[in-house]
């Protein structure tokens, strides 16, 4: 059986950069509390009427573009994503048609932080079996439309950015390239650890007046400590998990780029693994938390700073809301 | 290798009386998790394993419990299935069947043996029941249904094809909460003018319906190397089920053969094939060894087929 393989990046990060100081004016804060925290220094804001798939399309027209790959050719979009664009359809509709594209397998993934690597996941198991020969898989969130701004929200309103990222995946018969191998988990059981609750179909009327003008229902929530503490054990255990796979271990590894959740996070997740810093890809500073669009991003900017280069054992891995988790093996 | 199916079920919630039509509508708080619990449990009977030996779990759905994270990871919880993966599939009425593609990949690749597939919605907390917007509240119910999915050596899933074209992405949606909305994805005023209810294009996506049902059920057909006369059972849903009706004359299936997914208990989205095909195998009206054929089309637009024996 073939291996699936990147044939082309490509990034989008909206114009309007929001520093730690701009935050000030908005909420109780300091710039300090915030890097000491979590390493952020500044993110980036979309401007109104622009959505996941409108930055996913510009990130697409990039990835297509080095891939080779003209966007009619694709024969599957999927779109992770925990912020698209309008309530239903799906983003990867609005994304084929900002692209003019139709006709094609298109669905989105809900699966938070890990959306890049589930998405990434079902793609390459989609070439692998022979059911798909081009994938564009993009991850794009527009979190700032979705964020409490005022001190009520601090804690979690200074971690996120917007941002899009996206790749093209085609068959590579060489199976000692390519993606490897990839993991999945999730932990249901702390959903409500980090979690958005309304609109929730649960609830009847699933949104009302109430919710949206007063209450903070309609914004993410954390119990930080909590998520940290997971994290700092799952990351490990499933970069662990993806080497052993394929027999493996920390020393072969090449490149680790953990999804930017937290600067803190990714150090502790390093020295836990005895992996040199410069065996770890970290750009939370500049974005913040983009969610599905980290993995990409950070991709991107470690190629660019040639921090990359064919033959490398690279580590995808990524934990958060769900909780979720997962990881992947990749020969680059 | 083929995927098959080791379990089925679906659940629906009690019917009630919404804008002159009946409809099974959950009670709060329940939300699509929690209709896929029961189902969930009797599949892992009618397969005889535990939650600990699945694999993977899937979630179609357009109406998670909650906007993050998805179903599936409630779901993952309430059936007790440890660490194991769970990812929500957002492909609207073709969701089920993009999910049931993605879960014969990742059977098909040899990455797991038994996948869980849920496929829920509840759409009775996000409709206008009133005279504003009854004429679409009145299609919808809630309801949910869960397969298992294993390989197999022969029977099951003999073809599966999923189609989208977003360039009619508005001719059938839900505009808000729209993230693309600065500086917040949803006001009061939103709420107000009802911008939180589906609307839909009638006669586009009737127009649209009655020229792909047909048009895929032939092609997953052509796939599967079998003529329609060999089909056993047509299964067709359509947020319009005249449309459904339409499309099984088109293809010159007698009604004895054919199942309108959406007449019995409205819209299901994602739900709508697999509760129809469950609910046709409860009653007897599909044996074991029937082979049938599936097809949905709906918003996004997305539409696809899937022929299988179960």
């Amino acid at each position: 059986m073939r291996n699936s393989r990147i044939l082309g990046l490509g990034c989008y990060v909206p114009p309007k950069v929001v520093t730690n100081d701009d935050l000030t004016s908005l909420m109780d804060t300091t710039d300090e509390w915030i890097r000491e925290r979590t390493g952020i220094r500044e993110r980036h804001f979309s401007e109104d009427n622009v959505g996941a798939a409108d930055m996913g399309a510009t990130a697409a027209r990039v990835a297509l573009e080095r891939a080779g790959v003209a966007a009619h050719e694709i024969d599957a979009v999927i779109f992770a994503t925990l912020s698209p664009d309008i309530e239903m359809p799906a983003s990867a509709c609005v994304l084929q048609e900002r692209l003019g594209i139709g006709g094609m397998l298109a669905f989105d993934v809900k699966n938070q932080c890990s959306g890049f690597l589930y998405g990434l996941a079902a793609a390459d198991k989609l070439i692998k079996t022979g059911r798909c020969e081009r994938v564009l898989l993009v991850g794009a969130e527009v979190h700032s439309t979705g964020i409490d701004l005022t001190t009520r929200g601090r804690d979690v309103a200074v971690i996120f950015g917007d941002a899009a990222g996206a790749v093209v995946l085609g068959p590579e018969d060489d199976t000692a390239r390519g993606v490897l191998s990839t993991h999945l988990h999730a932990e249901g059981k702390y959903a409500e650890k980090l979690w958005l609750e309304c609109a929730a179909s649960r609830e009847r009327p699933r949104l009302t007046e109430e919710m949206v003008a007063t209450s903070n229902r309609i914004f993410p929530r954390m119990e930080g400590r909590y998520v940290f503490r997971h994290a700092v054990t799952r990351f490990p255990e499933v970069i662990q998990e993806a080497l052993a796979a394929n027999g493996y271990t920390v020393g072969d590894l090449s490149l680790l780029i953990p999804h930017q959740a937290n600067l803190r996070i990714s150090q502790l997740v390093a020295m836990g693994l005895e992996l040199p810093e410069e065996k770890v890809f970290n750009n939370i500073d500049r974005y913040g938390n983009t969610t599905a669009a980290s993995i990409p991003l950070a991709l991107q900017e470690a190629i660019d700073a040639d921090r990359l280069r064919s033959g490398d054992l690279l580590c995808l891995a990524a934990f958060g809301a769900g909780f979720t988790w997962a990881s992947a093996l990749i020969r680059w | 290798m083929p995927a098959t199916i080791l379990g089925l079920a679906h659940g629906l919630p009690p019917e009630v009386e919404v804008v002159g039509v009946r409809r099974p509508i959950a009670a709060d708080p329940v939300g699509p998790s929690d209709l896929a619990l029961d189902p969930g449990r009797r599949v892992l009977e009618q397969a005889s394993i535990t939650a600990a030996d699945v694999d993977f779990i899937i979630f179609a759905t357009m109406t998670p419990d909650v906007t993050f994270p998805g179903a599936a990871c409630y779901f993952q919880d309430k059936l007790g299935c440890g660490t194991i993966g769970a990812m929500d599939i957002r492909g609207q009425c073709a969701g089920f069947l993009m999910s049931l593609l993605v879960a014969e990949s990742f059977l098909d690749a040899g990455v797991y043996r038994r996948i869980v597939l849920a496929a829920g919605e509840v759409h009775s907390s996000g409709l206008d029941y009133s005279e504003r917007g009854a004429r679409v509240a009145a299609l919808y119910g809630d309801g949910a249904a869960v397969t298992m999915l294993g390989p197999a050596a022969t029977g099951g899933v003999a073809a599966v094809v999923c189609h989208t074209d977003g360039r009619l992405h508005d001719g059938f949606w839900i505009e808000y909460p729209a993230s693309r909305q600065h500086p917040v994805r949803v006001t009061v005023d939103d709420l107000r003018a009802g911008r939180h209810f589906p609307k839909l294009d009638f006669d586009l996506v009737a127009r649209f319906g009655r020229e792909r049902l047909p048009a895929v059920v032939g092609e997953v057909l052509t796939r599967a190397r079998i003529a329609i006369e060999q089909i056993d059972h047509l299964i067709l849903s359509h947020v319009l089920p005249e449309v459904g009706d339409d499309a099984a004359r088109t293809l010159g299936v007698p009604p004895s053969r054919f199942i309108n997914a959406t007449a019995a208990h409205g819209h299901l989205t994602a739900a709508s094939l697999p509760v129809a095909l469950s609910e046709a195998r409860t009653v007897g009206r599909i044996g074991a060894g029937d082979r049938v054929c599936l097809a949905a089309c709906g918003a996004g637009f997305a539409w696809g087929a899937a022929v299988l024996t179960l």
